[in-house]
């Protein structure tokens, strides 16, 4: 978290600043640590759509064996760290990526599998198609191919190692530091009743990842929904009081 | 002071020895599966993984307190559960209470994953408690056979009457029936193929462990080094004559534990029902002829 | 007595005082603004003197008379009340303060007939004392009638269903009045009189076959009133369909009257030896054997059906029938142990029955339904509930730390240390059964997610959530000092003339296994506060999310998507045993209304005048045998 600067609302005032980089050896210590386990833990979580999962049982299995470097699968997305987009995403399932995403814990990372999530790849002139992964959701590593191999699919899992190790992997903080503009792009998509039963905002303020850009224009359509409250909402609203945060 | 140094050392020595148990788990299945396997530290990443996560969710004070409950009845659970060196409080509770100790942690996460409002943890609660249902059954059957053979329910007396006389006291050749349906309730209560009913991942998405993410899943691989522990120590004190030093010991332990890990990867997953009907037919009857045995003898 | 009391009172005279004055009060004054608190304060004042008589009794007062006195046929009856009957009295005025301090509040002034509520649970109290101090077998008897009424009257308040099953009710426990009736007068031809003294002396004198007539009439008769299987099943809707705390009071204490019968009649007059004796010929099997094996059939088979209740209300009950069971097992081991089990279950299940009833009524006072279909999530609405009712759960499933766990741990003791290894598998089988019920019943109300019409739930009052609450916490207490309880209970043990069993302040001492709770809870809170360290230093801190906020495999939640498993919580234990026990019950319930058919056409033929020669013949016979029996052994 050395690249980041938590905005603390009512900080009390102090002598002098303390700088990020000046923090104490022992919280330098553990954090080395922990990046250190991180890079050697890691939970994934295969997000199938595409044809790149046929890819995934030899990396998994005995013909090149994930486990050996501390990769393994997982089911839900609470208990994932990279969430694997393996190959093109239509509109609507990016919508289950973008709830995924955000339902998986930090640090997190996203990895885009084939060309499809670089630029859409042969689906570069579909209607339905999203082209560029990291226009929605902050995104870690690409394997660039049609479709790439179990070897490229290692190479990337250690080049994210590799990453994680020296804490520069820090892509998911900016989901939290330019939500609004991410969000912009997903209303741009979908519309602007878009939202996800996840409170970005308010996790960032609980955490202290909250910067210029997490709250813009588009956080405030959201806040709107605060309109529809539980009762109140129109039948035909979609995902109606999903958001509770949003509930008066 | 000692009983101090017991309260300590007791959970940490079976938090330690249970990270060796995961580790052996992990390793055996990969080889099984003609892998290389995770690398020696595979089960401390993980845990230190998970309670480094930066974000933590959770489902209300209920779910929290669930992890407490879970670490804190299984850390009480070790203290109960006499070990080589260490007696610590089993003086003043008995197998049948270290048992329902056991219970303690379950009903723990079964609360704290209903908190979570999750279908697919309820789901997986009421698997889980189904096929404790099942492999209960015969356990005590197991149990109350065994505590009649040795005329006790204290598992240091339990331990000492099995040491008496080498390996032909143990409860494995004094009651080779009883030891046999014991081995099989055991693998039942591991939660390993086929009795995995109540994690499924393609099914119902790990059941109880479907919400859990951060210090709350990495409280839940913390439990899986006690749980491990704690059935192979058990299992040992019962039928194995627990063991003089830690040297004899740790071996049997492992050994429970490598008996079950080892046939588990050749099964699939049996349906809730065909657990129930497999567990009370055949380790029950086993176990039942065990008990007559004893009881004639 | 520690105070003076006017007019040569003793103190069971001022007791039934106390009950006589607040049932008539009650029934007057009951729907008064303030009649609700009148009634806890007058049940109060009945537990300072039950208590204060307990003081009595452990300084060795042996038993306290009554200035009651009754002349029946010749014979004068008198009430005085001993250690056994002095501990189920405590009970009943706990369990009576409890529940009219529940009542007192919100709940009081919401129902339609406070004052047939408080009247009732105060008549119930009365005639209770008059069962429990009870100086031979025809006060017995008189008292065993007015308490059978007096629980009739409670149920049928409530209308409906209540009414349905109050009938049943009273259908089983005439039928139960007939037995003992026959066996007192059994008694009476062998000793000439009622009185218990009487009965002990000519007990050598009875042949084998009228003791086990004896047997078999005290059993049955006393047995429908615990709901013994085969009479189990009137008991649940009786006990299920009347309202609030008067629900808990008859959970908690009502049933127990059959047993404190059950002990009186077969420990205190027959005795554990004669019992022995009595064996059937060919096989050794003794009579308790045969109640040994009743009580685990009422042990496992209630317990689940309760498994299959969508009624939290029948829940409880349910499992009310299966944990007689387990007193009733402890007392016939016969053992010192067994015997402070059994009692000591009898009076945590009191404590923890009544919180988790009252817990309950409480979320049907504030949802209005205790479907466990219709409901979930409640715990963020109702905090207190839940904590009442998770205790209580952890209690009835006899978890450590409460006091469930050291009665049930002290009865598979008992049996394990006698060598009864299919009766101990019984007894850990219904436990393991309530281990999955009472999560069902917890999950589905106060877990998982909460419904829309539940949003704007408040909390129950405090005059409601403080009784259970109290009652919860009795149940920490005792489960972390049992020794407190046991003291109790030696009292009763005491009077039943079994040894005392020797006990600390947690738990006893034995040379095959000792249990001593103080450390056990000691340890299990400390390892949870290490488990809360743990929690709270390592990681960063939590962030609570809500319910929509779940894995749904990608899928958006919302508020009128129904997103939680409760409708058959167990479909794959149901698919195992469902077929076995229903049609177990169907068939069994079917086959006693057979019997009812083919005996009520067997007496109707009887009466018809094709017999009458027959009849008056059978009469005839009887008389003189009646008074042939009377003047022989009275004389």
């Amino acid at each position: 978290m050395s690249d980041t600067t938590p905005v603390i609302p009512d900080q009390p005032e102090v002598c002098r600043t303390v700088d990020a980089e000046e923090r104490g050896v022992w919280r330098r210590v553990m954090d080395r640590f922990a990046d250190h386990c991180r890079a050697r833990s890691l939970f994934v979580l295969h997000y199938c759509t595409g044809c790149g999962a046929i890819e995934l049982p030899p990396t998994i299995t005995s013909r090149f064996d994930m486990e050996r470097v501390g990769v393994s699968p997982m089911v839900t997305p609470r208990q994932a760290d990279i969430l694997l987009i393996t190959g093109y995403l239509s509109v609507k399932t990016l919508k289950r990526v973008i709830l995924s995403y955000e339902q998986m814990q930090s640090p997190k990372y996203v990895l885009g599998f084939g060309s499809c999530t670089i630029n859409g790849g042969m689906y570069w002139n579909s209607y339905a198609t999203v082209k560029r992964l990291d226009q929605y959701i902050p995104a870690d590593g690409f394997i660039a191919g049609c479709m790439p191999r179990p070897e490229a699919v290692q190479q990337v899992f250690l080049d994210l190692m590799k990453k994680i190790d020296a804490g520069q992997a820090n892509a998911w903080q900016d989901y939290y530091l330019n939500y609004d503009r991410y969000l912009g792009n997903q209303m741009a998509l979908f519309g602007e009743e878009w939202h996800t039963p996840v409170d970005v905002i308010a996790e960032a303020e609980h955490y202290g990842y909250v910067g210029d850009g997490t709250r813009g224009r588009f956080t405030e359509i959201l806040d709107r929904h605060a309109a529809y409250a539980l009762r109140d909402a129109p039948e035909d609203y979609p995902e109606r009081g999903a958001n509770e945060r949003l509930l008066p | 002071m000692t009983l101090l140094a017991d309260l300590i050392l007791m959970p940490l020595v079976a938090f330690v020895v249970g990270l060796l148990l995961v580790l052996m788990a992990r390793r055996v299945r990969a080889k099984i599966e003609r892998r290389v396997g995770p690398p020696f530290l595979q089960p401390v990443y993980d845990i230190v993984k998970l309670y480094a996560k930066k974000t933590q969710v959770s489902h209300g004070v209920m779910h929290d307190l669930a992890i407490m409950m879970l670490l804190g009845g299984f850390i009480t659970a070790e203290i109960f559960l006499p070990v080589p060196g260490l007696d610590g409080l089993a003086e003043h509770g008995d197998l049948i209470t270290l048992v329902y100790i056991m219970m303690v942690p379950m009903l723990g996460l079964a609360l704290g994953v209903g908190s979570c409002a999750n279908p697919n943890g309820s789901i997986g609660i009421s698997r889980a408690l189904t096929a404790m249902l099942a492999y209960d059954v015969p356990y005590v059957v197991v149990i109350v056979g065994a505590c009649i053979s040795y005329g006790t329910t204290n598992l240091i007396d339990i331990v000492q009457i099995q040491q008496q006389g080498g390996p032909a006291t143990w409860g494995a050749a004094t009651m080779p029936i009883l030891a046999f349906a014991g081995l099989l309730a055991t693998h039942g209560m591991l939660g390993k193929e086929p009795f995995e009913i109540y994690i499924a991942p393609a099914e119902i998405a790990t059941g109880p462990m479907t919400e859990m993410s951060g210090k709350y899943m990495g409280a839940l691989f913390v439990m899986q080094c006690f749980q491990l522990y704690t059935v192979g120590v058990l299992y040992t004190t019962m039928f194995l004559g627990g063991g003089e030093n830690w040297l004899f010991f740790l071996p049997k332990v492992f050994a429970v534990i490598f008996i079950s890990v080892a046939v588990t990867n050749v099964y699939g997953r049996y349906k809730t029902d065909d657990v129930i009907r497999w567990m009370w037919k055949w380790p029950t009857g086993i176990a039942l002829v065990g008990l007559a045995l004893v009881m004639v003898r | 007595m520690p105070f003076a009391l006017p007019f040569d009172m003793t103190s069971l005279d001022l007791l039934m005082a106390i009950a006589a004055a607040a049932t008539v009060l009650l029934y007057l004054f009951g729907t008064a603004r303030l009649g609700g608190y009148l009634a806890t304060l007058l049940h109060g004042a009945a537990l300072a003197v039950t208590v204060a008589m307990g003081l009595d009794l452990a300084a060795g007062a042996g038993a306290i008379p009554s200035s009651l006195r009754l002349t029946v046929l010749g014979q004068q009856l008198a009430w005085t009340l001993d250690g056994l009957g002095w501990f189920f009295l405590l009970l009943t005025t706990g369990a009576a303060f409890f529940s009219s301090w529940y009542m007192a509040g919100e709940w009081g002034r919401v129902q339609q007939r406070a004052r047939i509520q408080h009247g009732t649970l105060a008549l119930n109290v009365l005639t209770m004392v008059l069962l429990l101090s009870a100086g031979d077998l025809l006060g017995l008897f008189i008292g065993w009638e007015f308490v059978s009424w007096a629980a009739f009257a409670m149920m049928i308040q409530a209308g409906g269903p209540a009414t349905q099953a109050a009938y049943r009710y009273m259908l089983y426990a005439l039928a139960g009045a007939m037995a003992l009736f026959a066996a007192i007068l059994v008694v009476h031809g062998a000793a000439g009189g009622f009185g218990f003294d009487q009965m002990r002396a000519a007990l050598p004198d009875m042949s084998t076959g009228m003791l086990w007539t004896l047997f078999a009439l005290f059993a049955g008769g006393f047995g429908v009133k615990m709901a013994l299987v085969p009479t189990h099943l009137w008991q649940a809707p009786a006990y299920s369909y009347t309202p609030g705390a008067s629900s808990a009071f008859l959970n908690a204490v009502s049933a127990r009257m059959g047993l404190f019968a059950l002990i009186l009649s077969l420990v205190k007059l027959i005795g554990f030896d004669t019992l022995a004796g009595l064996r059937i010929p060919m096989t050794g099997i003794e009579s308790t054997d045969i109640l040994a094996w009743v009580a685990a059939i009422t042990m496992v088979v209630p317990t689940y059906i309760a498994l299959m209740q969508t009624d939290a209300r029948m829940l409880l009950t349910w499992h009310g029938i299966g944990q007689g069971g387990y007193m009733l097992l402890g007392i016939l081991v016969a053992t010192p142990l067994g015997v402070a089990g059994g009692l000591l279950h009898v009076f945590n299940y009191a404590t923890y029955q009544m919180a988790l009833i009252l817990a309950v009524f409480a979320v049907i006072h504030r949802t209005g339904t205790a479907d466990l279909d219709e409901l979930g999530g409640l715990i963020t609405r109702m905090p207190l509930t839940y904590v009442a009712l998770l205790m209580g759960i952890i209690g009835l499933a006899g978890l450590p730390p409460m006091n469930g766990f050291v009665s049930k741990w002290m009865i598979y003791k008992a049996l394990i240390v006698t060598q009864q290894p299919l009766l101990s598998i019984a007894a850990f089988v219904g436990t393991l059964g309530t281990i999955l019920s009472v999560y069902k019943l917890i999950h589905n109300i106060f877990l998982g997610q909460l419904r829309v019409e539940h949003r704007e739930i408040r909390e129950a009052p405090w005059s409601m959530t403080l009784p259970m609450l109290v009652l919860a916490g009795i149940g920490f207490v005792t489960g972390f000092a049992p020794g407190l309880a046991l003291s109790i209970v030696d009292q009763a043990q005491a009077a039943m003339g079994v040894a005392l069993l020797p006990h600390h302040l947690g738990g006893v001492v034995l040379a095959t296994g000792s249990l001593n709770m103080l450390w056990v809870v000691g340890v299990l809170v400390g390892a949870i506060g290490v488990g809360a360290l743990i929690f709270y230093v390592l990681g960063n801190r939590r962030f609570e999310t809500h319910q929509y906020d779940n894995y749904a495999g990608g899928h958006f939640l919302s508020a009128d998507i129904r997103y939680h498993f409760s409708h058959e919580f167990y479909p794959g234990l149901a698919r195992v045993i469902g077929p076995w026990y229903r049609g177990w019950v169907v068939r069994m319930e079917h086959g006693l209304g057979v019997l009812a058919e083919v005996s009520g056409d067997l007496w109707h033929g009887v009466f018809r005048a094709a017999y009458t020669p027959l009849y008056v013949l059978i009469v005839a016979v009887l008389g003189l045998f009646w008074a042939g029996g009377a003047g022989g052994f009275g004389s």
